[in-house]
C-alpha cells in the first residue's frame, strides 16, 4: 500500500503576530494540519533568504513565513524588509524554474486565529497538489 | 561640457592624459591596465610615477580583476587618483560605494565604450596581441567580437554610466583613430584643463551604437535562453551546478561579494555527524562536502540584483560552469522587481536596504 | 609490518580493477561492517564526479571507485563529515593515496577525526587534469583506462602525478593493489591493525605472497624518482630569484582558488584574506610611491610565498591547486618543489601516519645545523607541544 503523502511545511512565524495567531487557533480548538512545523522568530525580517533555501533544499515540501500585517510590525518596518527579501527569493526561484509555490509569505496578526487555520489548511492543500519536494531525495544537491 | 578629438589611438591618448595629470600634480596616482612585455601578461597597476606609465594600456580588452573591486581598497586614501575603468567595473564600484566599501570623492573616473573583454584563458595563453587588430576592427564597425566573454557579448550596458570622462572607442571611429573623449562633469573639465588636443562641443550620441546594442540584445536573448534550454527546474540546476567543486572562486572574484567571510564559508554551515545521519536515513546518499546548490542559490538571493555582468565568475570557474550567465539572467529579474539597475546611480539605495509601504500587493 | 611479511588476499574483478573494489564494498555493506560508503559518482551532467556518502547498496552500481579525475579532494569530503568529531557512523572510503595522506595531515591539524573511518587506497596511475576531463569526459575515460593498465600517467594527467612516489600503499587501513596482476584480479592488503581486523571480520585471509606486486611498485618508483629529480631541477631554475618567482606567477589574478582547492588549507578565513593582511589605502599609495607603481591586487607574491611557509610541510602534491587555477599557473609544481625541500629539512613526509606530530609542533634543543648557531652540549631529546 502506498503511504499517504503528509507534507512538511517549515513555518517561520513572527513571535508577535503569526506565532500568537497560531496559538490562538490552538486555544480556540480550530483544526489545522500537522504539516505545519512552526519555528518562532522574533520578526519576519529575521528570516534570511538562505533560511528559505536551506529548508527547501533539505526537503521541506513548503516553506511559510508568517509576519505582522504591513504597518503593524512590532519593530515598525521589519515586515516591509521581509517582503522585499521574499520577493527576491521568489524571483530567483522563478527565473530558474524552481517551484516558487513551495514558498509562501502570509500576514497573520495575533488576533487572527481563524486566518492562521485557514492559511495552514489552504497551503497544505496546495502543497498536497504539488506533491513531495524532489529535493527530499536528491543526492547531488 | 567639452570634448577632445583624439588624434592617436584612444588608449595612447588616455595614457597621455594620465601622464599629464600625474606630471602636473593634479593627481597623486593613476589606476590603469598595464602590459608586462617580458611575460606577455597584463595586470592592473597603481602608478604614482609618470615614467612608469610607458607600459600602461588604459584601454585593452582584458580584465584580470574587476577594477571596481580593487578600487575599494584604495579609494579612501585621501589622495587624488585617476582610474580607467570598463563600464561594468565602474558600475561595480558604484555598488560597492553604496555598501560603504569605497568613495568617489577623490577619484577622477575615466571610462570608455566597451567592446567586451577576452576570457582569461586567452590572456594566460598570451593570445591577446594577436587578437587585438581584428577585435579593434570589429568594434569600430559597431559589431560584437565573437571570442569575448559570453556576458560581454550579451551586455547592453557598454556605454559608461556616470564616468567623469567617456572615451568613445566603439562604433564611431576607425581603428581607434579619430575617437572622441567627452568630458562629462565639472570635475573632468577642471582636471583636463591644459591637456592638449583639439577641443569641441561634441555631445556623446548613443544612437551611433544602436547596431551594437541590437546585436548585444540578441546575444542576451540567446544566452538567457541557453540557461534553461533543456527545461527549467531542479534537474536543470543540478545539470548546471552539479560539477561545482566548491572552490568559491566565483565568489572571491565577484566585485559585489565584498564580505570578508562569506556566510557560506562560516561556521553557520558546518554540520556535526547527526546531520549526515539524518540525511542518510532518507536520501540514501548525499554529497560531500554538502551544500553545493545551496551556495549558488544563496548567493543569487544575496547579490544578484547588484550583478553587473562582468563575467569574472565564469572566467575563474575551473570546471566551466556558466556562472555569469545564470547570475545575469536571474539578476536582471531580481533587479527588475525594484526597477533597479546596478551601478546606475550612486544615490540610489540597494533594494534590500529600503522599502515602499505600497508594493508587492500580491505577496502576503 | 615489514614488506617481506606483507601478505594479501586476491579478489576477482569482473571486467576492470574497480569492479573488485565494488564487490568488496558490497560484501562490507551486506555484512554490515560499515554504515556507509564514500565513493565518487558521476554528476548528472556526466562530465565530472562528486564524492557521495551512501548507505544504499544499489547506488554502488553507479559508483566509480577509481575515478579518472579528482574534482574535489577526498580529504575535503572526509573533513566535512568528521570535522566536528568522529560520531557513531562507521564509514569506509576509497580514495587516492594523496587524498588519504592529506586526511592524515588534517587529522594532525584536528580537522579530520578518522576514528570510525576505514580508509582504503589503490595503486594510483595519476589523475586526469580536471579541465581536460570536463572538456572530453569520454576521451579522458579511455586514456585513464590505459593509464590504469600501465600504472603510469600520460599527458592528460596532472604534471605532479608524473613524479609522485607515493602512488601506492601509504598508511591506509586497506589497500587495493592491481599492479603485477591481471585485469581480472585485485590484491586486497591490510595496512593497519584496524584494516587487518576488518578483513578478518569480512572473512578474507591475507595469505598470498605479494612479491610480484611489490616488484612492480618498486620499478615504477624508480622511474618516478628520476622524473621527480628532473622536474625539480627544471622548477628550481624557473623559480630562481625574485624575477623567477614573478615570472612564474605573472598571470596570477589573486583569486586564491589554489588555496581554496587545497586540502591542507583548512582555515575558514585565510590569513591572506583577513583584515590583518589587508593593506590600508595609505600604505598602498606609499608602497606605490616607493616603486613608482605597484600591481593590483597587491601582495600576490606574498600570498604564494606565505602559503608556502604556512602549509608546504603538509603538502601532499595532489595537484588540486593547478587544476583550480584559471590562468594555468603551475602552482602544484612549485609547491611540490618547495614541499620537497621544507619536508626534507625536518625529515618529514606529509601524510605519514606514524604518530610523529607536525614538525612545527615539536622541537629538539639541538637541531637544524646550518640554519642557526648550534647550542653546545644541548641534549637531543624531543620536546613537544602535543
Amino acid at each position: 500500500m502506498k503511504k499517504e503523502f503528509t507534507p512538511r511545511i517549515t513555518s517561520f512565524l513572527c513571535k508577535w503576530c503569526s506565532y500568537t495567531g497560531a496559538d490562538l487557533a490552538g486555544t480556540a480548538r480550530l483544526q489545522y494540519p500537522t504539516s505545519i512545523i512552526p519555528i518562532q522568530v522574533m520578526c519576519s525580517s529575521r528570516v534570511d533568504p538562505v533560511f528559505l533555501i536551506k529548508a527547501f533544499l533539505n526537503g521541506s515540501d513548503g516553506v511559510l513565513i508568517g509576519g505582522c500585517h504591513p504597518g503593524d510590525c512590532h519593530y515598525e518596518t521589519g515586515n516591509y524588509h521581509a517582503r522585499r527579501r521574499f520577493a527576491i527569493v521568489k524571483s530567483v526561484f522563478d527565473s530558474l524554474g524552481l517551484e516558487s509555490k513551495r514558498l509562501k509569505l502570509s500576514w497573520i496578526s495575533a488576533s487572527e486565529g481563524p486566518k492562521f487555520a485557514r492559511v495552514a489548511n489552504e497551503y497544505t492543500e496546495e502543497i498536497m497538489k504539488l506533491g513531495e519536494n524532489p529535493t527530499r531525495k536528491s543526492i547531488f544537491l | 561640457m567639452s570634448s577632445i578629438i583624439i588624434d592617436t589611438s584612444a588608449s595612447r591618448k588616455v595614457r597621455e592624459l594620465l601622464r599629464f595629470l600625474l606630471e602636473s600634480g593634479k593627481i597623486d596616482a593613476a589606476v590603469t591596465m598595464r602590459k608586462i612585455p617580458e611575460d606577455s601578461s597584463y595586470d592592473l597597476a597603481l602608478i604614482t610615477d609618470a615614467s612608469n606609465l610607458d607600459e600602461a594600456v588604459p584601454i585593452v580588452p582584458v580584465m584580470t580583476v574587476n577594477a571596481g573591486q580593487v578600487l575599494s581598497s584604495i579609494s579612501t586614501s585621501g589622495k587624488k587618483i585617476a582610474v580607467v575603468l570598463k563600464p561594468c567595473e565602474l558600475r561595480a564600484f558604484v555598488e560597492l560605494v553604496k555598501r560603504e566599501q569605497g568613495s568617489f570623492e577623490n577619484l577622477l573616473t575615466i571610462s570608455h565604450t566597451c567592446g567586451g573583454v577576452f576570457p582569461l584563458d586567452l590572456v594566460a595563453a598570451g593570445k591577446i596581441e594577436e587578437l587585438l587588430p581584428k577585435y579593434e576592427k570589429i568594434i569600430s564597425k559597431g559589431e560584437v567580437p565573437a571570442n569575448t566573454r559570453d556576458t560581454c557579448r550579451a551586455c547592453e550596458h557598454f556605454i559608461p554610466m556616470n564616468a567623469d570622462i567617456t572615451v568613445a572607442v566603439a562604433g564611431d571611429c576607425e581603428s581607434g583613430k579619430g575617437c572622441v573623449m567627452y568630458l562629462n562633469t565639472d570635475k573632468a573639465e577642471e582636471y583636463a584643463e591644459g591637456f592638449s588636443g583639439e577641443r569641441g562641443e561634441l555631445k556623446f550620441d548613443p544612437s551611433a551604437l544602436k547596431k551594437m546594442l541590437d546585436a548585444r540584445l540578441l546575444e542576451k536573448e540567446k544566452l538567457f535562453a541557453s540557461i534553461t534550454e533543456d527545461g527549467p527546474g531542479l534537474d536543470r540546476l543540478l545539470d548546471t551546478f552539479g560539477k561545482c567543486i566548491g572552490c568559491h572562486g566565483c565568489n572571491s572574484v565577484c566585485p559585489i561579494c565584498y564580505c570578508l567571510l562569506c556566510d557560506f564559508e562560516s561556521a553557520n554551515f558546518d554540520y556535526n555527524l547527526p546531520y549526515f545521519e539524518e540525511h542518510l536515513s532518507r536520501r540514501a546518499a548525499l554529497r560531500l562536502p554538502p551544500d553545493t546548490i545551496f551556495f549558488h542559490l544563496g548567493r543569487l538571493t544575496h547579490m544578484s540584483f547588484s550583478c553587473v555582468g562582468c563575467g569574472m565568475c565564469s572566467d575563474v570557474c575551473p570546471v566551466g560552469i556558466p556562472v555569469a550567465a545564470v547570475f545575469r539572467k536571474t539578476g536582471e529579474k531580481t533587479a527588475a522587481l525594484f526597477d533597479y539597475v546596478p551601478g546606475r546611480d550612486v544615490e540610489e539605495s540597494i533594494p534590500v536596504m529600503v522599502y515602499k509601504e505600497e508594493e508587492f500587493s500580491d505577496i502576503g | 609490518m615489514t614488506d617481506s611479511e606483507r601478505k594479501g588476499a586476491v579478489l576477482p574483478a569482473a571486467k576492470e580493477p574497480g569492479d573488485a573494489v565494488l564487490d568488496f564494498l558490497r560484501l562490507v555493506m551486506e555484512k554490515k561492517l560499515a554504515d556507509a560508503v564514500i565513493l565518487p559518482l558521476k554528476v548528472p551532467s556526466g562530465d565530472s564526479y562528486a564524492w557521495i556518502l551512501m548507505n544504499d547498496i544499489s547506488l554502488l552500481d553507479d559508483a566509480v571507485p577509481i575515478a579518472a579525475t579528482m574534482p574535489v579532494h577526498g580529504a575535503k569530503a572526509l573533513r566535512s563529515l568528521t570535522r566536528k568529531g568522529p560520531g557513531n557512523l562507521t564509514v569506509i572510503a576509497v580514495m587516492r593515496p594523496c587524498e588519504i595522506r592529506a586526511a592524515m595531515e588534517l587529522e594532525k591539524l584536528g580537522q579530520v577525526h578518522p576514528d570510525n573511518l576505514i580508509l582504503a587506497t589503490y595503486d594510483c596511475p595519476g589523475a586526469v587534469q580536471l579541465q581536460k576531463y570536463v572538456d572530453d569526459p569520454a576521451g579522458s575515460e579511455k586514456l585513464f583506462t590505459e593509464m590504469m593498465q600501465k600504472g603510469k600517467p600520460d599527458d592528460s594527467a596532472k604534471p605532479v602525478c608524473h613524479y609522485c612516489e607515493n602512488f601506492s600503499m601509504f598508511d591506509s587501513d586497506i589497500h587495493f593493489g592491481h599492479l603485477g596482476l591481471s585485469d581480472k584480479e585485485m590484491f586486497v592488503i591490510p595496512g593497519s591493525s584496524k584494516g587487518s581486523k576488518f578483513l578478518e571480520e569480512l572473512g578474507l585471509t591475507p595469505a598470498v605472497d605479494l612479491s610480484a606486486w611489490e616488484e612492480g611498485i618498486d620499478k615504477l618508483k624508480t622511474d618516478r624518482k628520476k622524473a621527480r629529480k628532473s622536474a625539480f631541477e627544471e622548477t628550481g631554475v624557473q623559480l630562481r630569484g625574485i624575477d623567477g618567482l614573478l615570472s612564474v606567477f605573472a598571470n596570477c589574478i589573486g583569486c586564491h582558488n589554489c588555496q581554496s582547492a587545497c586540502p591542507i588549507c583548512y582555515c575558514r578565513l585565510c590569513y591572506f584574506d583577513s583584515e590583518t593582511a589587508e593593506q590600508n589605502p595609505d600604505a598602498l599609495i606609499i608602497a606605490a610611491e616607493k616603486r613608482g607603481g605597484i600591481s593590483l591586487p597587491e601582495d600576490r607574491i606574498l600570498f604564494h610565498t606565505g602559503r608556502m611557509a604556512h602549509m608546504s610541510l603538509s603538502c601532499v602534491s595532489c595537484g588540486q591547486c593547478s587544476d583550480a587555477c584559471p590562468v594555468s599557473i603551475p602552482v602544484a609544481g612549485v609547491f611540490s618543489y618547495i614541499a620537497d625541500q621544507t619536508q626534507r629539512t625536518f625529515e618529514y613526509i606529509a601524510g605519514r601516519n606514524d604518530g610523529d606530530p607536525l614538525p612545527l609542533r615539536q622541537f629538539r634543543k639541538s637541531e637544524l645545523p646550518g640554519v642557526h648557531e648550534l647550542v653546545k652540549d644541548a641534549d637531543a631529546e624531543v620536546s613537544s607541544h602535543e
